[in-house]
């Protein structure tokens, strides 16, 4: 449903993205893994449109119809149904909790649904239920992850980027949140993943890319990829 | 010196600073949002003002319907300003869009010298206004309260709308993060300008208010207070609409104060006095009272 | 065998420049000359400012603040003493009985504005970006306040008028060149590369040991001893002062012109300067005609936005025009390379 081609990004003046070509499917979980300053970051800016792609295509497709997103607004991208969970987190830390929840769903007007979704969400993640009217900045790093996806959740995507969910989480705790990521899997809504925690993120995912400087190295079953020998010593820290 | 007079100053100072209150923040406002001081601001406090003057001499209308005009005025120019000096230095340096707010307030300024001379002109006030009403010892005139309690229901209404409403919400969202704001569908464009125009609108309305009580009308009346209602922005802390609120009003106070407790040969230093409290805020409470330090000051 | 090919073609320059002011005042009418001598002075003015906004990126907007103290400082010490004791009162007894020649009252005034920004510099100069510029502008109101009410010393409101119209097209024109020497000299000087390096990097510059402060002073200090030395020459040539004479009015001209030059390229300056000068006072003349007081102010402002929308880095950038270069391949040599290497274009 989400189709990338050629896509090229200058960014700053170096050549970020030199043409890739990426693809997610209905309902699966995508992985993107790379070492640090391999574009994994840019390509979801260009993706959710915070960034404009030189060359190339970005296509979506959330129902039938096949939409052109390359030089499409980031705000309509948003209501074609990519919701974009950014690196580091950047939760509104001025915002309440609940406040936080509702702006994930500023777009929608469906009074009923959101009262849904915010239940869901809260079922995912009860702490979020407690802490409800607490500004953001004074949630723990965990908690933080946990309400930057349950915002973006609340705009009921098909497709969720997700940037580096594990960063600076403890693994207990990272392991909560792709168990969480399976769910949200399960219930419908596709999700591409950028992590540099490869081992995890290749457990998880159904399929991956390997990303570097800039170029698409290699793609597959996560699985299969989890077992490559070029992945294992570059990105697994197994070999010789 | 009587209790009387000490209130009596008190009063002022509350009047004025309910005046200064209005007009920082829509420096604050616009700040928080786009990171850059509007120096035309001070502009939108003249023309306030001559709207005011033109709604009610030119076109007859009631005080309460002038109000309204003058705010919608307000609003407007706040708007066209941001279109034409603010939107195209998005991503520039701070130093240029600093340099594209003062070209458009001179701009501005010699408009109105050309168009209305530089000769101070009488304002208007229903006569109702001017009556005293008395106020425990105070005589007050009905002007100054009708001004206190103008700019307090414009600052409730500014902020309920602003903690309550959801586009309030996305505004604030906006001046956190307008990137991860543009992620939840906002269009920040459009926070943009209600930020200019809600800054604006409450800075034209602190110009009639002014025209008001001191009389006299002229192209280049805001732009001292303009600059006084930065210092104010900078007391309470830029970028918060609260800060702003409380900033005007210490500065109002300390102004008065300064001027009407001292003996009389101080009191032509009174502009003195305030930009010397910037330079001192600045470097001893660069946050101000309730600003979160969010970028580098000092 | 290059340092020396370059000294003579600055000295030709000079000499050139030497000519034609001779030949100006010679044949020029009054108004004429006053025209060119303002254009100097804010040659001056500009190519000093671009010491602390150019080269070492403060934003401030204090010159006019600095020009209102050189001014009168100079001012008092060129007054009759007859004057003084009748207008000044408060002045101590032993500069009211003085009477100093020009050029020692400019290079004091200068001096005093110096003092000025050293005192007023080390609180406000660790402010960034908008913060100085603001506290900057606040400085003009304070050094207005000052002089309004300090009457007893300034005369107030009223300021110091007939004044002896000491500034002739000689003395701008020395000034000119004194300040341009000293800017030349400091660009390719290793205080002007730490100015640079705090401009572009402030904090590599300071890792790498560069004393951000007190550089930040000093380049503050040396536009306002030219500031306040443009205020003298400026009051001299329109004998008349007042607390108003500076207004940020001006502090935005002047910035304008930095900008418009390319922060950091002292011909870039010099020619804003030259420019809006002289097309500030083409307009005058229209201005009258129309009766729109104004318009000139109002045109530049317009022209500002216009040059910040479409080439916001100024029309030089960080490079000299390569003018003595031209002059060297005259002399049959290759083109000296102006500018330092070891910036990066902004």
């Amino acid at each position: 449903m989400l189709w990338l081609e050629n896509v090229h990004v200058r960014r700053g003046g170096t050549h970020a993205l030199r043409g890739i070509d990426l693809e997610v499917r209905r309902g699966e979980i995508v992985a993107l893994i790379g070492a640090n300053g391999a574009g994994k970051t840019t390509t979801l800016w260009a993706i959710s449109g915070l960034l404009r792609c030189q060359q190339g295509r970005i296509a979506f497709a959330p129902d039938a119809e096949r939409l052109d997103i390359s030089r499409m607004r980031a705000e309509r991208i948003v209501a074609a149904g990519i919701s974009h969970c950014p690196e580091g987190r950047q939760i509104f830390g001025n915002l309440s909790v609940s406040e936080n929840l509702m702006v994930g769903a500023y777009l929608r007007g469906d009074r009923d649904g959101i009262e849904r979704d915010l239940a869901a969400v809260h079922g995912l993640f009860p702490i979020l239920a407690t802490r409800a009217a607490l500004p953001g900045n004074r949630l723990s790093g965990g908690e933080q992850m946990m309400l930057a996806i349950g915002r973006a959740l609340m705009s009921r995507p098909k497709l969720l980027l997700l940037d580096e969910p594990s960063l600076g989480l403890a693994p207990q705790l990272v392991e909560q949140i792709f168990d969480i990521l399976q769910r949200i899997r399960n219930e419908g809504t596709a999700v591409l993943l950028v992590e540099q925690n490869a081992a995890m993120a290749l457990d998880l995912a159904d399929r991956a890319y390997v990303l570097e400087t800039g170029l698409i190295k290699l793609a597959g079953d996560g699985k299969a990829l989890a077992q490559n020998v070029e992945v294992q010593r570059a990105y697994l820290g197994v070999g010789p | 010196m009587s209790s009387a007079y000490i209130l009596e100053q008190i009063a002022n100072g509350i009047i004025l600073g309910s005046m200064y209150a209005l007009i920082a923040i829509g420096f604050s406002m616009i700040y928080g949002i786009v990171r850059l001081i509007n120096f035309a601001h001070g502009d939108i406090v003249t023309i306030g003002a001559f709207a005011m003057l033109a709604s009610v001499v030119a076109l007859n209308a009631p005080f309460a319907l002038s109000v309204v005009i003058v705010l919608i005025v307000g609003a407007g120019v706040g708007m066209l300003i941001e279109r034409i000096a603010f939107r195209p230095m998005r991503g520039a340096p701070q130093v240029t869009g600093f340099i594209a707010s003062l070209a458009v307030a001179i701009v501005i300024e010699n408009l109105g010298i050309m168009t209305l001379t530089a000769q101070p002109r009488n304002f208007i006030v229903p006569a109702w206004l001017s009556t005293f009403i008395p106020l425990g010892p105070l005589q007050v005139r009905a002007i100054d309260l009708t001004i206190v309690v103008m700019a307090i229901i414009l600052m409730a209404a500014l902020a309920l709308f602003v903690r309550f409403t959801k586009i309030g919400m996305a505004m604030r969202a906006t001046a956190e993060n307008y990137n991860v704001a543009r992620l939840m569908g906002i269009n920040i464009d459009r926070m943009i300008m209600l930020a200019f125009a809600n800054g604006s609108a409450l800075a034209a309305a602190a110009g009639l208010m002014w025209g008001s009580k001191y009389s006299q009308i002229s192209p280049l009346m805001g732009l001292i207070p303009g600059l006084k209602a930065f210092v104010a922005a900078v007391i309470g802390g830029v970028g918060s609409i609260s800060g702003a609120m409380l900033g005007g009003y210490v500065l109002g106070l300390a102004e008065v104060l300064f001027v009407g407790l001292l003996p009389p040969e101080y009191s032509g230093y009174r502009n003195v006095f305030v930009f010397a409290t910037l330079i001192v805020i600045l470097l001893v409470m660069p946050n101000g009272l309730l600003g979160r330090s969010t970028e580098e000051r000092a | 065998m290059e340092q020396r090919s370059s000294w003579l073609a600055a000295l030709t320059a000079a000499l050139f420049g030497a000519v034609l002011v001779y030949a100006a005042t010679a044949t020029l009418d009054p108004y004429v000359l006053s025209i060119v001598a303002f254009v100097g002075i804010n040659i001056i003015l500009a190519v000093s400012l671009n010491i602390t906004n150019g080269f070492t990126g403060l934003f401030s907007l204090g010159h006019p603040a600095f020009m209102t103290v050189g001014a009168y400082v100079t001012a008092i010490l060129t007054l009759l003493p007859a004057r003084k004791t009748r207008l000044l009162p408060d002045l101590p007894a032993a500069i009211s009985h003085m009477q100093w020649p020009f050029l020692p009252a400019l290079i004091a005034g200068g001096l005093v504005a110096t003092l000025v920004a050293v005192i007023v510099g080390f609180p406000v100069l660790r402010l960034r970006g908008h913060y100085l510029a603001v506290a900057t502008l606040g400085l003009i109101f304070i050094i207005q306040g000052l002089a309004t009410n300090l009457d007893g010393y300034t005369r107030g409101a009223l300021g110091l008028n007939g004044l002896p119209e000491l500034t002739n097209l000689w003395w701008v024109y020395g000034w000119v060149l004194v300040t341009l020497y000293v800017c030349w000299t400091l660009k390719h000087s290793s205080l002007g590369r730490t100015m640079l390096a705090i401009r572009e990097n402030e904090l590599a510059a300071a890792c790498l040991g560069v004393k951000i402060t007190r550089t930040r002073i000093v380049s503050f200090a040396l536009g306002a001893f030219f500031a306040g030395v443009a205020g003298g020459l400026w009051a001299h040539l329109v004998t008349l002062v007042t607390p108003t004479s500076f207004t940020f009015l001006l502090a935005f001209q002047l910035v304008v012109m930095v900008v418009l030059g390319g922060s950091g390229s002292i011909t870039g300056a010099a020619l804003a300067a030259a420019v809006l000068t002289i097309a500030t006072e083409a307009l005058h003349p229209v201005e009258e005609a129309v009766g729109l007081y104004g318009l000139s102010q109002m045109l530049l402002a317009v022209a500002v936005l216009m040059v910040l929308i479409f080439r916001p880095k100024g029309l030089f950038g960080m490079a000299e025009p390569d003018l003595l270069g031209w002059i060297g391949k005259l002399h049959g040599r290759q083109p000296t390379r102006s500018g330092s290497k070891c910036h990066r274009e902004v």
